[in-house]
């Protein structure tokens, strides 16, 4: 019994893990370099969510679930258009110069992303208003419980990867995506907008993680200015565990890390959860270096 | 012409070291006070609570005419509790030639810290750091004016078996070198007491989900567990505590006396939550106290809302007391001085009774507290004996 509310509890975590690693995912598949600033980006989204819902709550004067949604919106606009610009500003300039230039400009960013949410909000940790998450569970057995908030955290996390992956196969933009991951410069000739596809990538990819610091930091009512690095740094290797460039991966190694590491805090001890997730992934790598769904890329002749 | 100011230059300067000269002895310099703390990171909070305090009895110190005629200087320095960042400030702090340093806040930073100040002969008084092993390495210039792990870990021992009736009990701690130790002291006094460990584990503090630890401790049939980490992760372990819907009775050490802890768990899950650690700022019925959270309100608008912030104070007014007694502010002859023959002096927190060969300070003031409905941090009707 204590396995299935272990393995509820690492899903949970896990989707979160999954959602920050989307965005990986996406620039890697299209640019074939790490945008570390995206973990940054997704802390934004928690403080923005923050900022705005402070602001709607304090017209209404109390909480209720339904002022997410705008808040939502605001959060998906504002960091998606953040992550619009720092492409823009930081990452295109340098799209010639090699693989470490853009590295380090990204590494820059998210310094420089911390620094500012640090100063402009302070270090403190920041608590969200009560009242506007929904509160209860479902008790299954009389062990096993779920949340109403786990429930909602999984339901919205599908959604939004289950959207993601129908708009990558899909659509044309999707389509478009998709050819300029395998070749940019044939999709040049094919007539593609091929700076347009990837400021696009941006829009989706830090969108997206800016719902997810949102969704994390509901979920746990109280985050600080370290949120990014935190989980930035365990979705970026689940993104590698996946398979970087490969979004049902970056799901799949999303959920498998957060269930590692609940199995192992849950049932040896919560010191050692690092080392045996780590330990596993390494063997997971040592036979299969691209990730679990990483498809191995030809050489280019 | 060129000479001309040349000479007078000359003349400027021989007039102004003059000047100098004229002045009594080293009595122009400003004796400098040293203070690290946290000022940013996770326990920012604290160290604003810190320099506050400090910094307003500086000001008074200094309107009333200063320590032996001289006034004070207040040098804050940010160790931002990382045993790194402690040393580096550390380092800092001797070199601008501090008289004496009160700080750090968390054991892990003061480590680093007091063996830097102890070879540089700088003396040393943290107001906050509790950790036992503190005080084993022998060093003559460091002394504390809280109290111990170990009477703290003998305390919440005999409130857990004696007011709570607690048969099973649980400990977890975050592997600080504070945490870890108050657990270990705990965990020894709660067998010694006839209590069974049934569980004792450490969480990780940069984590944010405790989940799965917690369902581990839901079906260890433990009747109470004692956390003896921090005020962050002790909301966050309460809030899911309770949306688990563990019923499971919690205690936690001095780390977690701070209301940062109830905002973070939200009033319904911290209610119930009991608090072992030295009485709140409202709570100390001395008037010194009294005075110092007046002034404190009146010039911050806020009331402290920590007992460090009070401990704080207490160190200075304990350097101030010894370089008043002994006229001087060498800090040899200051540490003799607390260790043989500072005895019984009326302090914030209680009378200073004195402190013992290894600096730590003789006595012990803790209670337990409990948090009511509304989050606010209650004496509980009932204390252990002591």
């Amino acid at each position: 019994m204590q396995l299935i509310q272990q393995l509820i509890n690492g899903i949970t975590i896990g989707s979160f893990y999954a959602l920050v690693a989307l965005g990986y995912t996406m620039v890697y598949g299209v640019l074939k370099m790490i945008n570390f600033a995206h973990g940054d980006l997704f802390m934004w989204g928690a403080y923005l969510g923050l900022a705005s819902l402070t602001f709607i709550v304090g017209i209404f004067t109390n909480g209720s679930p339904w002022m997410i949604i705008p808040v939502v919106i605001i959060v998906a606009l504002t960091v998606a258009l953040a992550g619009v610009l720092v492409e823009r500003v930081a990452y295109r300039p340098l799209r010639t110069a090699g693989r470490l230039a853009p590295i380090i400009s990204a590494l820059g960013v998210a310094f420089i992303l911390e620094s500012l949410a640090r100063n402009v909000f302070g270090a403190s940790w920041k608590t969200y208003p009560t009242g506007v998450v929904p509160t209860g569970g479902i008790q299954i057995t009389p062990e096993v419980r779920v949340s109403t908030m786990q429930l909602s955290v999984l339901v919205v996390s599908f959604i939004l990867m289950a959207g993601l992956y129908l708009f990558i196969q899909r659509t044309r933009t999707g389509t478009a995506m998709r050819a300029v991951s395998q070749d940019p410069g044939v999709s040049r000739l094919m007539g593609i907008d091929v700076n347009q596809i990837i400021s696009r990538v941006f829009l989706i990819g830090p969108g997206l993680g800016g719902i997810a610091g949102l969704i994390v930091a509901l979920y746990y009512g109280s985050f600080d200015f370290t949120l990014g690095w935190t989980f930035g740094l365990k979705a970026f290797i689940a993104a590698i565990l996946g398979g970087i460039g490969n979004i049902p991966g970056a799901m799949i190694g999303g959920m498998l890390l957060g269930v590692i590491e609940t199995l192992a805090s849950g049932y040896i001890s919560p010191q050692w959860k690092d080392v045996i997730a780590y330990v596993i992934l390494i063997i997971i790598l040592v036979f299969r270096p691209t990730g679990i769904l990483g498809e191995r890329v030809a050489e280019k002749v | 012409m060129y000479k001309k100011f040349c000479l007078l230059f000359v003349a400027l300067i021989l007039a102004s070291s003059l000047m100098v000269g004229c002045q009594p002895g080293q009595s122009s310099q400003p004796i400098k006070i040293g203070l690290q703390g946290p000022m940013t990171g996770d326990y920012a909070y604290e160290g604003k609570g810190f320099e506050n305090a400090v910094r307003l009895l500086v000001d008074q110190t200094n309107e009333a005419g200063g320590i032996l005629g001289r006034q004070v200087e207040l040098v804050v320095e940010d160790d931002a509790g990382d045993p790194t960042q402690s040393a580096l400030v550390a380092q800092r702090l001797v070199d601008a030639k501090v008289a004496a340093v009160i700080g750090a806040y968390n054991s892990t930073a003061t480590e680093p810290a007091s063996e830097i100040y102890n070879e540089a002969g700088v003396l040393h008084v943290t107001p906050s750091s509790t950790a036992v092993r503190l005080t084993e390495k022998g060093f003559p210039l460091f002394f504390r004016v809280c109290f111990l792990d170990d009477r703290q870990g003998l305390f919440a021992a005999k409130f857990m078996k004696e007011v709570m009736g607690a048969q099973n009990v649980g400990i977890l701690h975050d592997n600080s070198t504070y945490a870890q130790g108050l657990a270990e002291e705990t965990k020894k006094y709660a067998e010694e007491n006839g209590l069974t460990v049934g569980f004792y584990d450490a969480i990780n503090p940069d984590d944010q989900d405790f989940t799965p630890i917690l369902t581990r401790i839901k079906s260890a049939n433990l009747d109470t567990i004692y956390f003896t980490g921090y005020h962050s992760q002790a909301g966050l372990l309460l809030k899911q505590a309770k949306d688990l819907q563990m019923d499971i009775k919690w205690v936690t050490g001095n780390a977690s006396n701070n209301p940062v802890m109830v905002e973070i768990a939200g009033p319904a899950a911290a209610m119930g939550t009991f608090i072992t650690t030295e009485p709140l700022p409202k709570d100390l019925n001395y008037p010194e106290a009294k005075k110092f959270v007046e002034d404190y309100k009146a010039k911050y608008g806020e009331e402290p809302a920590s007992v460090w912030t009070i401990m704080a104070a207490e160190a200075f007014n304990v350097i101030r007391y010894a370089m008043e007694q002994n006229k001087t502010t060498d800090s040899k002859t200051l540490a003799e001085y607390m260790h043989k023959s500072m005895k019984n002096v009326n302090g914030l927190t209680g009378p200073i009774i004195g402190f013992d060969e290894k600096g730590d300070r003789l006595g012990t003031i803790h209670v337990a507290y409990v948090i009511d409905d509304k989050g606010n941090f209650v004496l509980n009707d009932k204390q252990p004996s002591q």
